[in-house]
């Protein structure tokens, strides 16, 4: 963020605002609101504080309605689909482990969701396991990758106007950009 | 074209100098019609076909007003240099997709709002070839149009010098060349071009409609790289800086904000007389000698769908069933490679690089048409898609996306068949006007799952060949076009190739619905072009223009 006086303004403006606290839950129940964040921290690996209030972002989305134009014709619009599913969340770790959700271990939780991801285009509660997975990760990233704490971790220096850019080209950098510390370093390259 | 492009269309002219990117004056002098004013054409849509239609009439003199759904908007408030906050540039009313190969729709291709999708489209703007007009009579497949590469041939160059387009010489289809040099490549583009030129396939620097250097009042590009976030520098050309400003300096109204319904016509005499559309709440009704949908792909189907009466029970222009049939997209995998080296493919313009060495049916393989290579430049939230397509969530994603400056991106164009059953219909939902929804059933043949495959193996060859150790393939969708195509008659299409439909002498389309073959081509240009075309036959008086 040492780099938002050279944003503009109208840009700075909706970037400043996603680092303040974010307004109370509109969407979710409560016990919505824990299904939730225990699922969105699984699937986004945030195990600690801070964390990108994801679970909040999301939520101000779905009271706006603020869906991405569309809906598959075998899914419910998406503020419903994020309240069927979570409740199917639930009803899987009762049967399972005899508590929400939120209340299991996170193995548990982890269990829960990866059998979910396992089914593919197979069958969840009456829904395609595969679109449910889609809704759940496509919110997911939205919601954190828009955040600067995310930026900062995948170097990305963010909005870039009206300054822009003058090194391009592979190995160029720009005063601003850090060097990857540790470029051979493929944190996906097997057994390295 | 023999004359200069400022005495063409003066847009670029139009626009400030001063570092701010509206002309607020020459919206608040412009002129406005009165609903009962009969004007001699109202346009539904101010996008790539609209706005170069308002644009071509109102300079001829035409008393023209297109309406659009969504905002005039104002690159310096409206628009903002991040991802998630250019959410409000798509359309994402309600729709429903189906299908065994729905199409997801708001971001990845509909438009809100004077501009129009053009407004978060990347900036490539290849001509079709001339083989894309005649696949049926020279490939067996897809349509042949009720006109030739010949009869755009004009209009495309005209188009090149109005957006302007900057490239190096094209050697595929018909070569030309273009009005502006090619752009310098970011590391995106290099890596591409490095892998490519082992393989033996050409590729080149183009063709982007972002003028290299300063084009009238519009400022060089600084290679920000957010131009899918609408281009705040005023350097992308999208029709609300290239055709919208010299339309109103010429009396034309673009009167934002108003949501056609439908489309009256008059039961006796069979002739368009106006459209109702809804603004700020209330019902309205502009009266027009003339009628022109440019709604695009899913939403002029939808309006002429929606605006059936006792003459059109099934909906407008549609006594032959072919009102939102033929609608395609193009299969567009991303192929992504790591690099040890740093790449970062967010500096630069999304579009850099292309590749048409596939384009055209290669009787050696067992599919017909082909497909093109592009480069793209997912930012961190596309990004994400793209990583978490693999499957990988968690500790596995966030690892992954932390590598994201040594990833560079290809992806593919490939060309999928229109087919009759891929279409719009209406579905039981309705929206806020209590208008039912837009149902868009889409599925692929074989010739199309072929084709994915083929252009994912090209893009990964590239990216090993440029030195790749990671390949990882997301598979998307892209663009629209069909849903009320041209043909000869009215047994196979929607419209003539004029762009007049056939069962309402004075109601014409101008939009990408009236493309019946695709081309593995982005279709900004030739939208364009189409619409250029009917607008000079218009003007000619070919189909009865004011008198």
């Amino acid at each position: 963020m040492s780099q938002l006086p050279h944003w503009d303004a109208a840009t700075a403006a909706v970037v400043e605002s996603r680092l303040g606290p974010p307004p109370a839950p509109r969407f979710f129940s409560p016990a919505e609101e824990a299904t939730a964040s225990a699922l969105l921290d699984l699937i986004l690996g945030q195990d600690e504080e801070p964390r990108v209030p994801v679970t909040a972002m999301i939520d101000v989305r779905l009271a706006e309605g603020e869906t991405d134009g569309w809906r598959y014709a075998d899914m419910p619009e998406d503020g419903q689909a994020w309240r069927d599913t979570l409740a199917c969340l639930d009803a899987d770790a009762q049967a399972k482990y005899g508590s929400g959700f939120a209340g299991c271990p996170a193995a548990d939780q982890r269990g829960l969701i990866q059998s979910v991801q396992d089914l593919g285009s197979g069958d969840w509660h009456g829904l395609p396991a595969a679109r449910v997975w889609s809704l759940w990760t496509r919110y997911a990233c939205t919601a954190f990758y828009a955040h600067p704490w995310a930026w900062n971790e995948m170097g990305f220096p963010g909005p870039a106007y009206p300054r822009g850019y003058k090194n391009k080209g592979v190995g160029r950098r720009e005063p601003f950009e850090a060097a990857d510390r540790h470029p051979a370093e493929d944190p996906v390259r097997e057994g390295e | 074209m023999s004359t200069d492009v400022r005495d063409r269309n003066g847009s670029a002219w139009l626009i400030p100098n001063d570092g701010t990117r509206t002309n607020h004056r020459l919206r608040r002098d412009m002129r406005r019609f009165d609903d009962t004013d009969e004007i001699d054409l109202v346009i539904v849509g101010c996008g790539a076909g609209g706005s170069v239609l308002l644009q071509r009439l109102a300079r001829a003199g035409w008393r023209v007003a297109a309406l659009d759904a969504g905002p005039f908007w104002d690159p310096d408030t409206d628009w903002f240099s991040d991802e998630a906050a250019s959410h409000h540039l798509y359309w994402t009313e309600p729709r429903v997709i189906t299908g065994t190969d729905p199409v997801p729709l708001g971001s990845n291709n509909s438009g809100r709002g004077v501009g129009g999708s053009m407004v978060h489209y990347a900036g490539y703007t290849p001509r079709f070839h001339p083989s894309d007009f005649a696949t049926f009579s020279q490939d067996g497949v897809g349509a042949d149009w009720p006109l030739s590469y010949g009869d755009l041939r004009p209009y495309y160059t005209a188009i090149e010098e109005e957006l302007p387009v900057a490239g190096e010489h094209w050697p595929w289809g018909d070569p030309h060349g273009y009005p502006h040099r090619p752009h310098p490549v970011g590391g995106n583009g290099e890596v591409f071009l490095r892998g490519a030129r082992k393989l033996g396939i050409t590729a080149k620097v183009g063709p982007v409609a972002i003028p290299n250097g300063r084009f009238g009042n519009r400022p060089h590009c600084i290679y920000r790289g957010f131009c899918l976030q609408g281009c705040k520098v005023n350097a992308k050309a999208s029709p609300l800086i290239s055709h919208i400003p010299d339309a109103l300096a010429h009396g034309g109204e673009v009167r934002a904000d108003a949501m056609v319904t439908r489309v009256a016509v008059d039961e006796r005499t069979g002739r368009a007389t106006g459209v109702h559309y809804v603004r700020g709440g209330r019902e309205r009704f502009q009266r027009a000698r003339m009628v022109a949908v440019a709604g695009y792909s899913i939403e002029t189907p939808r309006l002429l769908l929606n605006s059936s009466s006792s003459r059109f029970p099934d909906g407008l222009c549609n006594d032959f069933d072919q009102v939102g049939r033929y609608l395609m997209v193009q299969g567009a995998p991303q192929t992504a490679g790591r690099f040890d080296d740093e790449v970062r493919m967010y500096k630069a313009p999304p579009p850099e690089v292309s590749s048409e060495h596939f384009y055209e049916t290669d009787r050696a393989q067992p599919y017909r048409r082909g497909f093109s290579i592009q480069n793209v430049s997912p930012l961190p939230i596309t990004w994400a898609e793209h990583v978490a397509a693999q499957g990988h969530w968690g500790r596995a994603l966030r690892d992954y996306m932390t590598d994201y400056v040594h990833w560079c991106c290809l992806g593919a164009l490939c060309e999928f068949l229109p087919q009759a059953g891929n279409r719009i219909t209406l579905d039981e939902e309705t929206d806020r006007h209590g208008l039912p929804v837009a149902r868009f059933s889409y599925s692929q043949c074989d010739n199309d799952t072929q084709l994915l495959h083929a252009a994912q193996r090209v893009m990964e060859d590239i990216l090993h060949a440029a030195g790749a150790d990671e390949v990882i393939t997301i598979q998307r969708f892209a663009h629209l076009v069909g849903g009320a195509r041209m043909a000869a008659d009215e047994r196979h299409g929607v419209v003539d190739g004029t762009c007049r439909s056939f069962a309402v002498p004075n109601l014409y389309i101008t939009d990408g619905s009236v493309l019946p073959t695709q081309g593995s081509a982005n279709p900004a240009l030739t939208i364009m072009a189409v619409a250029a075309r009917a607008a000079g036959l218009l003007q000619a008086g070919a189909r009865g223009g004011p008198s």
